[in-house]
């Protein structure tokens, strides 16, 4: 098993090569700290160009593209998921599609929490997120992939009263709107991107079970229609 | 064989009449993949239209367009890779339309193309969707060959551009407003008629009476005779006060007496331009070349005026990738690849132009 592993649901641009004892190379440009317009586009191939050289690898090696799905920045699905299609296409091998909101999660399995909630920026001061309970081996999740205002997720929380760590680049981008929230406590810039490493990680498992999907049929996970949609909803 | 570029710096693509071009078009709403031979044979052209997806929104909605290229990249490419009894590694090279067009629309087109160049060690190669639709005819009649001028007209272009050599071209004029095929749509919306509305109300004019109403020729005031701009948002308007004034009159002959107006506009700038440049030989392109009255109209004017005239196929007019490979055969015999490196550029300026 030889997987490459994109993810370009937010700002970040990553790539990954690796197989079920772990990563062999990872690449991440544009992560938080970054200003200025993304590059999804620019980078995507050139990192994976480079990641194969450096991991000596050749793509013709690789036995499955795994690709986060989002949800996130529509402009980054539409490069990282075409990309691996495409990928699955030339090199006739079958993706993996996972929720980028499941690799920002799953680094945090270990956290002393009842909630674990990734959040990824949704723009139009809203977030994606999803809420996920720490299981032995990794994290279940326990609602619907959502779309709400930071308000919505925070008095959602306050309900719930349970202990929760939030992590995502939506928790960096709305800080203030949970601060001062008791039960939260707030993951670092280190958990604001989806994790190449769990990326490769539950893919890996997943290709181990047989559950890969074809490169044509595989889409984004956009959780939001367009604005035509939106207003003239229909068929 | 090889006429190769002046650039020593960077490394020219040995492209020769055995070179197959991989093209990918998605700056708007048609999904397309084609294999080109040499610039010049198309082996296969494969164009999914989105259209029944945008028909209840009465126009290209970009998002919609997006995931919808999304959804069909993978089946179109390989749908033409088994139309050409071709694999991938028979290819020599990938080229995408980098722009203009549609920001999300492209990146589907652009990401698919390096994912495919990257998988198989080929150049990839980015090209500019209005020298595509240049290219166009030269698939059409392989023998021909620069100068020409050409007049571009469909949904989102009205361009009249003299093309002095491969890589060579001039604007030579360009709507103020309304593209050709946007004043349709609108047209045809106003008249009831649906969507698209260009090849509905085409069908619509050729049962009405072209000469029942005159609409004023926009932009050819006999004080200008070189001007060679277009605008069609007045005509628009024209139409809207003519229904209200006379809301009688059949919709046939509104729509005859538009398209009559259009049609006289744009043969007049192109044989115009043809004669102010001493080119003698006039191309169409664009969606809107499939339009019959203006096919017949200019293939008749050319025959008056002496003129060589190529009217490619319809299917060679609209959006189409095999335009697109042969773009890319022709720059990368005088310019190295664009590489992994090519992002999408929803406003790219006409490479080559003065
Ligand atoms: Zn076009």
């Amino acid at each position: 098993m030889l997987l490459l592993g994109i993810d370009t649901a937010t700002r970040r641009v990553g790539v990954a090569i690796g197989n079920e004892r772990g990563l062999l190379a990872a690449i991440e440009l544009g992560g938080p700290a970054s200003v200025g317009p993304p590059r999804h586009a620019e980078q995507l191939a050139p990192a994976i160009e480079f990641a194969c050289q450096q991991a000596d690898v050749s793509l013709a090696e690789i036995t499955a593209v795994a690709v986060g799905v989002g949800p996130g920045m529509f402009t980054g699905l539409r490069v990282g998921v075409t990309t691996a299609k495409a990928m699955g296409l030339a090199l006739g091998v079958p993706l993996v599609a996972i929720a980028s909101l499941d690799l920002v999660a799953y680094p945090l399995r270990h956290a002393d929490a009842g909630l674990i909630v990734p959040t990824i920026d949704a723009r139009r001061r809203e977030i994606y997120y999803a809420l996920y309970r720490p299981v032995p081996g990794g994290v279940q999740r326990i609602s619907e992939y959502l779309i709400g205002t930071p308000d919505e997720l925070a008095a959602d929380l306050s309900a719930r009263g349970e202990d929760a760590v939030l992590c995502g680049d939506g928790v960096l981008r709305f800080r203030d709107e949970f601060i001062d929230h008791d039960c939260c406590q707030l993951a670092g810039p280190g958990h604001s991107t989806p994790d190449l490493t769990a990326l490769i990680e539950l893919a890996a498992a997943r290709v181990a079970r047989g559950q890969t999907e074809e490169a044509a049929a595989v889409v984004p996970m956009y959780l939001r229609q367009s604005d035509a949609e939106l207003a003239k909803p229909g068929s | 064989m090889i006429p190769i570029g002046s650039s020593p710096s960077q490394p020219m693509m040995a492209v020769t009449p055995a070179t197959r071009v991989l093209a990918i078009e998605t700056s708007c709403d048609e999904t397309a993949a084609a294999v080109v031979e040499g610039g010049r044979w198309v082996v296969s052209s494969v164009v999914a239209t989105q259209f029944e997806r945008h028909e209840r929104f009465g126009g290209v909605v970009p998002e919609i367009a997006s995931r919808a290229h999304l959804e069909l990249i993978n089946d179109v490419v390989a749908d033409a890779l088994r139309d050409a009894n071709l694999r991938l590694r028979d290819i020599g090279v990938i080229a995408a339309t980098q722009g203009p067009g549609l920001a999300g629309a492209l990146l589907v087109g652009v990401s698919a193309a390096k994912a495919l160049a990257l998988a198989t060690s080929r150049p990839y190669h980015g090209v500019h969707h209005h020298e595509a639709h240049l290219y166009a005819a030269m698939l059409a009649d392989p023998t021909l060959e620069p100068p020409f001028v050409t007049l571009i007209v469909s949904g989102g272009h009205t361009l009249l551009v003299a093309m002095d050599d491969h890589g060579r071209y001039r604007v030579l004029g360009r709507t103020v407003d309304d593209a050709a095929g946007e004043a349709y749509d609108k047209v045809a919306r106003l008249l009831g008629l649906g969507y698209p509305g260009g090849p509905i109300l085409d069908q619509l004019a050729g049962t009405g009476n072209p000469e029942a109403i005159r609409f004023t020729r926009p932009m050819l005031d006999p004080r200008e005779p070189d001007n060679l701009d277009f605008s069609f948002s007045g005509l628009k308007t024209a139409v809207v006060l003519h229904r209200r004034k006379h809301p009688d009159q059949p919709i046939a002959d509104v729509a005859a007496a538009f398209q009559d107006c259009v049609v006289d506009v744009l043969t007049t700038k192109l044989l115009r331009a043809a004669r102010r440049e001493r080119l003698g030989t006039i191309v169409l392109g664009g969606g809107v070349a499939a339009n019959s009255a203006l096919r017949a109209r200019v293939v008749a004017e050319a025959e008056r005026a002496s003129l060589r005239c190529v009217v490619p196929d319809r299917s060679l007019c609209t959006d189409n990738a095999a335009m697109v490979g042969a773009a890319a055969w022709h720059r990368l015999r005088f310019e190295p690849p664009t590489g992994l490196a090519g992002g999408a550029v929803p406003n790219l300026a006409l490479p080559g132009t003065t």
